[in-house]
């Protein structure tokens, strides 16, 4: 029983990440419809922010705000270099696939030029080595802080999308681009600002990820970039909610595949259920409203 | 990005100042096929690029080889096998090198070995660990000891100190290295008759490994055996530790975990695991400290094991050059280096068997106070 | 002459396999681009044909021949099993669910220690493909969509193409012609895959994962998937960017990228575009004609 449970808080505090880098992409990639590879560069590039904010003796709150506007900032570059103009000229929505993932390699060959390819750590803070024990059952406090920040995060860009003036703009810029200029929404800089949300998003779980792993490398957005594609899938496209709960399922489909069946075999049971689920809910497992583009 | 630009800059003008250098010289050409971009390979490309062309600076320095002068050509294969093959065809056919030093990925060293072994080019490895590479043919050979040379004596050693019973295993299952470390490992335990009661594996990565740890956390071995490289080991003691596997569990890790990084990242988990090697950094030598003077005055870091078998790598290769007098004959010159007999390395006297593979001393290896120390008894 | 021509062909020849390795696959996907189907599914083909290939002319002896038309046809009959229930799919759902196939095959590969070798692969491979081998394949790629464009069958494509509702209302069978090329492209995919296996002396999982998928991806997007010549293009294009780069290791990849990033802001149509607007100002300005196809690809 205390390993059950020990599963599940491995797997809820793995969700918790996965569902916050999940948030960014579900906005790119679902409410914009584009398709954005370097989201996982992001990730790292935020982790780094937070690394260097960290060294330079800012504390943690502190780093993760740096690592959430230096990865919104990156989210920002990427639109104005390359999908605006992508957009002007009328490219393919495939060349914007194409760019991004070029854009990506080009931020990992310079965080390798810049850092160095060894894996780094964030500076050791005693408070971060508390942990506690119920019946057998390991919690690092770690953990909590960073299922706290996470929820707080969804919590922020939940309200914002419902209740904010610019989350209004977003949704109706899902709806219909046409449609946002005819009612005088500023699409450009609506778009502008939906970028700067998912790089942050992607920023602040490259930290977070960062300090729970203790991991910080040049290319640690990679495998994440997959995580995230697979959770928005499960949850829906542009559904953020649905992301939020797909985090938390992948989350809790990988720690469990490896708890039950074999850990060989985790990617493979993963996916597998995804295909299951796509053949049976072609729009993602929460797609309780009529989707957009189907 | 400044940096960068300047050093771009700094090494074109290097280059140009040793090549008008060189031309009253003999020069020996050395092709140094790492990948220092794409993936994970770059982690342990760049260590050996480093520890290679610090001992051939050091070499040409010294003015030990008269009238031969080492020039490294480093290529990046970015971990990838074709372009592997690309840059050993070149390497060989235009560059006319007299050895090539790699290349980084023993999947590469498949594809690509066979190529300077047709050409009559030797190659020495210097992380290619798996079994099979030196049996390509007899221009190939290796400097980093295979898994099964280290192993058994830890195994050995850990055996008379704590009398486990049990044992668990942990490997990354999509790469070469550890996978056939896993191999080594099992086969080692069951002849030493300890009970291997749960086998998990995690993929390159893997940031996350509390599933598998609490999973064997619930199988209560004695021992617990990392097939990892130093970065995946570093986090899979720090992680065991923090989900309650006890002090009472020996962490046993590969020959490849052997790095500083990993008392870096693991912190105080780290001590009283047990490694064994061919070279560690605190090895007490005049060679080794030679070594890490230059390694730290050159890249500002420490160096791992990857590092000092590349260098080692070097040495042997000028060894060669001196025994065979030149290079023009690269039969010879194979011969010489496969005559390497009790060179004076970083890791203590150096040579190569019959097979091609590198005879050393194992030593086993604890740590202590995020040090790796020799195990005492 | 000969000496120089011979010592060029000794340095360069992987190169020259590799491109036309590589413009095979450009075909392969090129045939499911032209039916608007984004798969991730090539490095799951490939893995099967390379294998299957393997198999046959390691353990059982067969000649190469019939071992690669093996691997082609499992790769194949993989795309049918496949296909039909994701083909049901639409756009970033399918795409996901062709790397869920791929991501399967590899984790399978890497398990199944007795035919693939794991992680340590198969070594000591024959080296039974030669650089004519691999050029005749893509003369006939080449050829079979030059005619197959030109037919009845290319045309009911580029109506599902253009907008697959209204093609299924005037009477194609979307579903069947896009299952018949999905399945023709597991061929191709699986054929380069089983060529690609006795290239080399080796195979390993690591070959055929995610990365492979979106190369052979890029290859006919970046060329331009409007155009005959645009998959060897990009393919060819892809394949010497990181030697011609070798002059700096260090920004290597930087350069990369930042090519890659230009010739898209400025082709958007993909390399092979440049030609039709070249043909195309003097009526249109600028590549307003390549509009349309935003708009579909967002069906």
């Amino acid at each position: 029983m205390s390993t059950f449970l020990q599963q599940l808080v491995n797997g809820i505090s793995l969700g918790s990440t996965y569902a916050v880098f999940a948030m960014g992409c579900t906005l790119i990639f679902g409410v914009l419809n584009i398709v954005n590879m370097a989201q996982g560069a992001f990730f790292m590039g935020g982790a780094y922010f937070g690394l260097e904010a960290a060294q330079l003796g800012l504390p943690a709150p502190l780093a993760l705000v740096v690592a959430l506007l230096g990865g919104g900032l990156l989210g920002v570059l990427s639109e104005l270099v390359i999908f605006r103009t992508l957009r002007a000229r009328g490219g393919h929505r495939w060349m914007g696939l194409v760019a991004s993932l070029a854009l990506a390699r080009m931020l990992v060959g310079v965080a390798q030029e810049a850092f160095g390819t060894q894996v780094q750590r964030y500076p050791a803070s005693p408070l971060l080595q508390i942990s506690w024990e119920f019946g057998g059952v390991r919690v690092q406090f770690l953990q909590v802080v960073i299922l706290v920040v996470s929820l707080l995060l969804m919590a922020a860009l939940a309200f914002l999308l419902q209740r904010s003036s610019v989350g209004r703009a977003i949704r109706t810029v899902a709806f219909s681009e046409d449609v946002a200029r005819i009612v005088g929404v500023p699409v450009g800089r609506t778009i502008l600002i939906t970028f700067f949300l998912a790089g942050a998003l992607a920023g602040a779980s490259g930290m977070l990820l960062g300090n729970l792993f203790n991991v910080v490398s040049p290319f640690m957005g990679e495998q994440m970039l997959v995580k995230g594609l697979t959770v928005i899938i499960l949850g829906g496209l542009g559904n953020v909610p649905g992301a939020v709960a797909g985090g938390f399922l992948l989350g809790l489909i990988e720690v469990f595949s490896v708890a039950y069946v074999s850990s060989s075999f985790r990617d493979a049971i993963g996916f597998g259920l995804i295909f299951v689920i796509l053949l049976v809910k072609p729009n993602g497992l929460f797609s309780s409203f009529e989707e957009r583009r189907a | 990005m400044k940096r960068t630009t300047l050093a771009l800059l700094l090494s074109a003008a290097g280059a140009i100042g040793f090549a008008g250098l060189a031309k009253a010289e003999t020069p020996v050409k050395i092709g140094i096929v790492q990948a220092t971009s794409g993936g994970s390979a770059a982690l342990y490309g760049v260590m050996q690029k480093n520890g290679a062309e610090l001992a051939i600076d050091e070499i040409n320095a010294s003015g030990k080889l008269g009238d031969y002068k080492l020039i490294g050509i480093h290529q990046d294969d970015g971990g990838d096998r074709g372009q592997t093959v690309n840059v050993f065809q070149r390497l060989i056919n235009q560059e006319k090198v007299a050895v090539i030093l790699g290349p980084t990925l023993t999947t590469s060293a498949f594809a690509a070995d066979p190529i300077a072994q047709k050409a009559g080019v030797p190659v020495i490895a210097s992380s290619n660990t798996a079994p099979g590479v030196p049996e390509i043919g007899d221009y190939i050979f290796r400097t980093s000891p295979p898994e099964a040379m280290v192993f058994p004596g830890v195994l050995a050693y850990v055996k008379k100190k704590f009398a486990p019973k049990t044992a668990a295993q942990i490997y990354g299952i999509d790469d070469v290295l550890m996978k056939s470390a896993y191999a080594v490992h099992k086969k080692a335990l069951e002849s030493e008759g300890i009970k291997i009661v749960s086998t998990e594996t995690f993929q390159k990565g893997d940031v996350d490994y509390s599933a598998q740890l609490t999973k064997i956390k619930a199988a209560n071995p004695d021992i617990l055996v990392i097939g990892g490289l130093a970065e995946e080991t570093a986090n899979i003691v720090r992680q065991a530790r923090q989900l309650g596997i006890p002090p009472s569990t020996v962490i046993m890790g590969a020959n490849a975990a052997i790095s500083n990084k990993l008392a870096e990242l693991a912190g105080a988990a780290a001590n009283g695991f047990v490694v064994g090697a061919g070279w560690f950094i605190n090895y007490d030598s005049p060679t080794n400290k030679a070594f890490l003077d230059g390694y730290r005055k050159k890249y500002n870091s420490d160096p791992d094991t990857f590092a000092a078998q590349a260098y080692t790598s070097v040495y042997v290769v000028a060894d060669a050059v001196k025994r065979a007098g030149g290079v023009s004959d690269l039969k010879k010159f194979r011969d010489a280096i496969a005559a390497t007999k009790d060179l004076e390395a970083n890791n203590g006297k150096f040579s190569f068997d019959e097979h091609r593979e590198p005879v050393i001393q194992p030593k086993v290896l604890v740590m202590k106070d995020g040090k790796f120390t020799l195990a005492t008894d | 002459m000969s000496a120089g021509f011979s010592q060029f062909f000794a340095s360069y020849s992987n190169i020259i396999d590799l491109c036309l390795l590589n413009s095979l696959i450009a075909y392969g996907l090129f045939l499911a681009l032209s039916a608007n189907m984004f798969s991730l599914a090539t490095g799951g083909f490939m893995a099967l044909g390379a294998y299957c290939s393997v198999y046959c002319t390691m353990e059982l002896g067969w000649p190469f021949a019939p071992a690669v038309l093996a691997g082609a046809l499992l790769a194949a009959a993989g795309a049918a099993l496949i296909g039909a229930p994701v083909l049901r799919l639409r756009g970033d759902y399918f795409m996901l669910a062709t790397f869920a196939f791929t991501e399967v095959i590899r984790v399978i590969a890497l398990n199944w220690d007795s035919v693939t070798g794991g992680a340590i692969g198969i070594v000591n491979i024959p080296r039974y493909t030669e650089t004519w081998h691999l050029a005749l394949a893509v003369v006939v790629m080449v050829y079979v969509v030059f005619t197959l464009r030109r037919s009845y069958f290319g045309r009911a494509i580029a109506a599902i193409k253009q907008d697959d509702v209204v093609a299924q209302s005037m009477g194609v069978n979307v579903f069947a012609h896009r299952l018949s090329l999905f399945v023709a492209s597991g061929f191709v995919c699986g054929a380069a895959g089983a060529l690609a296996a006795h290239l080399n002396f080796f195979v390993g999982p690591g070959d055929f994962g995610l990365l492979r998928s979106v190369d052979a991806l890029i290859y006919p997007i970046l060329g331009g998937v409007n155009s005959l010549a645009g998959p060897i293009v990009g393919a060819i294009f892809t394949t010497l960017l990181p030697e011609a780069l070798r002059f700096s290791n260090q920004l290597r990849e930087i350069l990369m990228g930042a090519l890659v990033v230009a010739i898209v802001l400025y082709l958007p149509g993909g390399a092979m575009s440049v030609f039709k607007l070249r043909r195309r100002r003097p009526q249109t300005p600028g590549g307003a004609k390549l509009a349309p196809a935003t708009k579909q690809a967002q069906s």
